[in-house]
């Protein structure tokens, strides 16, 4: 019956009849008011002396505003990526190709990847490092602002050149509704050779989309690497004059190892990208099998690629480690031996690249020396997690949705670490290599981890940036729905890899049905738990409670009030005074 | 610009919001859903998706605003208009997941039914929020 009336002449009469009901009872409430007749909150978003609108976020130079723009374009592509994710998780919910096909699929986890690691984690981080850096150093600004701003404004062209299929598709999708011809934009195809991009298949096809995608992460590695100084000079120039390196904050430390890493990590990819672009254009034969052969593009990639993973996780791990001391009212256990562990990860790390290659047929010589040193950089990982809990003994845990977050952490991190020092020793690898079980293990350090220091920062320092309060309740449902999504979504593939279950295949054999759906329910409770954030952070910017008092977290009373903090009663201060002179333009109260 | 043309605006706002999500959702999906049939069958001229598409603009600019600014003051979760714009566009989405659904079915229906519901609340919300900041700021200047 439904089928013949058109939706939207039921959706107009429903939403009529309820007008009618309301007007018809006649008890109209008085009027609303979008801000519930706040006093405006503008702490970190100080307007003085800067062009307004638009221009202003185009022409800053501002750390702090370039933080925020960095934050925003990683959030943005970050919900990009999660939908690539569900797309993922949604196709495997039974074993027969249900929806896509295969080509698209492998699209999909490759546009995934792509995304989540160069142009989600990374910016965002690189933001919150904008953003804090500077008043954690007691400096003004970043050592080179006008560096700081092309580097972020790289990102943008860099990430449509990446995507660059799925943007002409749009542009064609949109025009084919009206009668025109649109084949030439839809020619090209978004590129499906896995984020490694492994040759003999990333040359050999012919999809013109793999180019343009080339030059753009080649930009963003650009990008990246100019972020990356940036923080080194500013860390060892701008210090105040009272921060010597044994005062230097923990956060800094794994800002400064991160960037290091990035110094030498990244233009390797890059060369190697140009390299792969000329195999692809130029007739040259680096990766041919006459050549260079496949084998040297995965000791090329993977000399940086196994760089990059930690280049994704230390700021986590910084995040962690500066924030845990201060949710519990303790000092950092051990402040010097994390310190340590995070230089010896970041030298260790150029060491460990070709267990990624074990079952290439490399001399068992050299799988033996790369299984030592792989084994190795468990230790100072380990070094941290104690050193965590450590901190925690005999601390005053209040259960915040920032300290929720970084519990989460600690025990993802658990999982995520021991199964890589399985998948480190060869013998195991060589069973589980290619497998869910890898999928499982990176996940849970890459979603375990990150993302969740990411939003425990993002409740930290929300009253600096914007002045209000975040709502406590919504975020520690948020915090623990993460936490326990990450377990639910990706234990399941631990146990899937064990059974044998390859990875990168839309389709796969029935007796996997039930673990994969398990996956995929843990994957829609953690699209859950990203939406509540988002809502949280939104909402809570525009109309959470106007924080009064700059002691959020009680930091004065185990003397951890740090610079920021100090910054921010500045700010307070100053907006007190001015709305008591009466001088702010805007209505102070209803 | 009145109560009536703050909605509007509202409106514009929030249909390019909704418009980006669903053709990004197309894109996403490789027109697996075919979004366009689905509007065109939700406002019932399934072989015409073009003209299907204008009317789905036209009420998301002009008709569903002034609904909302009918309704707003008795929506629940005041007295942010953003929040009661969210309220609005869950009611708008009913009828669109049941009638847009066409045949699509299994897992698709699944990420179907929870994408379109975040459009619509990306829709409601900015149509509220756009909404208040603009008639606010009129009233606070001594305008009403
Ligand atoms: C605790 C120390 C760690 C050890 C011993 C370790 C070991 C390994 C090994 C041996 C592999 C290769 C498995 C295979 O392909 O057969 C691997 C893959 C991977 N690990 Fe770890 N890992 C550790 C920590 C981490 C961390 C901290 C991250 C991320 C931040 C990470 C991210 C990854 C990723 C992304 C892959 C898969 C890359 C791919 O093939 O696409 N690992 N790990
Ligand atoms: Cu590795």
């Amino acid at each position: 019956m439904f089928e013949t009336i058109p939706g939207i002449a039921i959706s107009a009469a429903v939403l009529l009849l309820l007008v009618a009901f309301f007007r018809l009872r006649g008890d109209a409430p008085a009027e609303s008011v979008s801000d519930g007749g706040y006093v405006p909150a503008r702490a970190g978003l100080t307007t003085h002396g800067k062009p307004t609108g638009l221009t202003r976020w185009l022409t800053t130079v501002d750390h702090k505003d370039i933080g925020l723009l960095y934050i925003l374009f990683g959030t943005g592509a970050a919900l990009w990526g999660a939908t690539d994710a569900m797309m993922i998780r949604t196709e495997l919910i039974v074993p027969e190709t249900a929806i896509w096909g295969l080509e698209t699929y492998n699209a999909v986890f490759t546009t995934h990847g792509f995304t989540m690691l160069f142009f989600f984690v990374t910016p965002v981080f690189t933001g919150i490092a904008n953003y804090v850096l500077p008043m954690l150093l007691g400096a003004d600004d970043l050592a080179f602002p006008r560096v700081n701003a092309i580097a972020f404004w790289l990102l943008p062209p860099s990430l449509l050149l990446v995507r660059g299929g799925l943007i002409t598709e749009v542009a064609g999708k949109v025009l084919a509704v009206l009668p025109v011809p649109v084949g030439a934009l839809l020619a090209l195809e978004p590129v499906g050779v896995g984020w490694t991009m492994y040759t003999p298949l990333s040359t050999a096809t012919a999809n013109q989309q793999i180019d343009v995608a080339l030059l753009g992460l080649h930009l963003s590695g650009i990008a990246t690497t100019m972020a990356a100084l940036n923080f080194i000079v500013t860390i060892f120039t701008e210090r105040a004059d009272d921060i010597g390196w044994n005062k230097l904050d923990i956060f800094s430390w794994n800002i400064l190892v991160m960037s290091g890493l990035v110094i030498f990590a990244f233009p390797l990819l890059g060369s190697a990208l140009v390299l792969l672009l000329l195999d692809r254009n130029f007739g040259t034969t680096f990766f041919a099998v006459e050549g260079g052969g496949p084998i040297l593009w995965q000791h090329l990639f993977w000399f940086f690629g196994h760089p990059e993973v930690y280049i994704l996780v230390l700021p986590a791990f910084g995040l962690t480690s500066f924030m845990l001391p201060k949710l519990v009212g303790r000092r950092l256990f051990g402040f010097r031996f994390i310190v340590y562990s995070t230089i010896a990860i970041g030298v260790l790390s150029f060491g460990v690249w070709a267990h990624h290659m074990f079952t290439t047929g490399m001399d068992p010589r050299m799988r033996a020396s790369f299984m030592a040193i792989s084994l190795a950089i468990a230790i100072p990982s380990a070094i941290k997690e104690f050193n965590w809990i450590a901190t925690m003994w005999n601390g005053r845990l209040r259960l915040t949705a920032p300290l929720l977050c970084i519990l989460g952490i600690m025990s993802t991190f658990v999982i995520g670490g021991i199964t890589g020092v399985f998948l480190a020793a060869v013998p195991v690898d060589f069973v589980l290599h290619d497998t869910h079980y890898v999928v499982g293990h990176f996940h849970l350090i890459v979603v375990g981890v990150i993302p969740l220091s990411m939003v425990a920062a993002s409740y930290y320092w929300f009253p600096i940036i914007t002045g209000r309060m975040f709502n406590r309740r919504l975020a520690k449902a948020q915090a623990l729905l993460l936490a326990v999504g990450t377990v639910f979504t990706f234990v399941p593939l631990l146990i899937l890899g064990y059974l044998g279950m390859p990875r990168r295949y839309g389709v796969y054999p029935a007796e996997f049905t039930t673990l994969n759906q398990a996956a995929s329910l843990g994957a829609f409770v953690l699209a859950l738990s990203v939406v509540l954030w988002l809502v949280n952070m939104v909402q809570s910017a525009r109309v959470g409670p106007v924080v009064e008092d700059a002691d959020v977290w009680n930091l004065k009373e185990t003397g951890q009030f740090t610079r920021e903090w100090q910054w921010f009663e500045e700010q307070l201060e100053d907006r007190q005074a001015e709305l008591s002179r009466g001088t702010d333009g805007s209505a102070t109260s209803d | 610009m009145n109560r009536i043309s703050s909605a509007v605006a509202g409106g514009i706002a929030g249909t390019a919001v909704m418009t980006l999500m669903l053709l990004l959702l197309e894109v996403e999906t490789r027109s697996a859903m075919d979004v366009f049939y689905v509007i065109a069958l939700f406002v019932g001229t399934p072989e015409d998706p073009a003209t299907g598409f204008a009317l789905f603009v036209g009420a998301g600019i002009v008709a569903w605003p002034l609904l909302f600014i009918a309704l707003e003051p008795y929506l629940p979760r005041g007295p942010d208009p953003a929040a009661r714009g969210v309220v609005f566009a869950a009611v708008l989405w009913v009828p669109f997941v049941i009638l847009g659904r066409g045949d699509i079915a299994g897992p698709l229906l699944i990420f179907y039914v929870a994408y379109t519901l975040f459009a619509h609340v990306a829709y409601g919300f900015t149509l509220g929020a756009v909404y208040g900041r603009l008639f606010d700021q009129l009233r606070q200047r001594g305008y009403r």
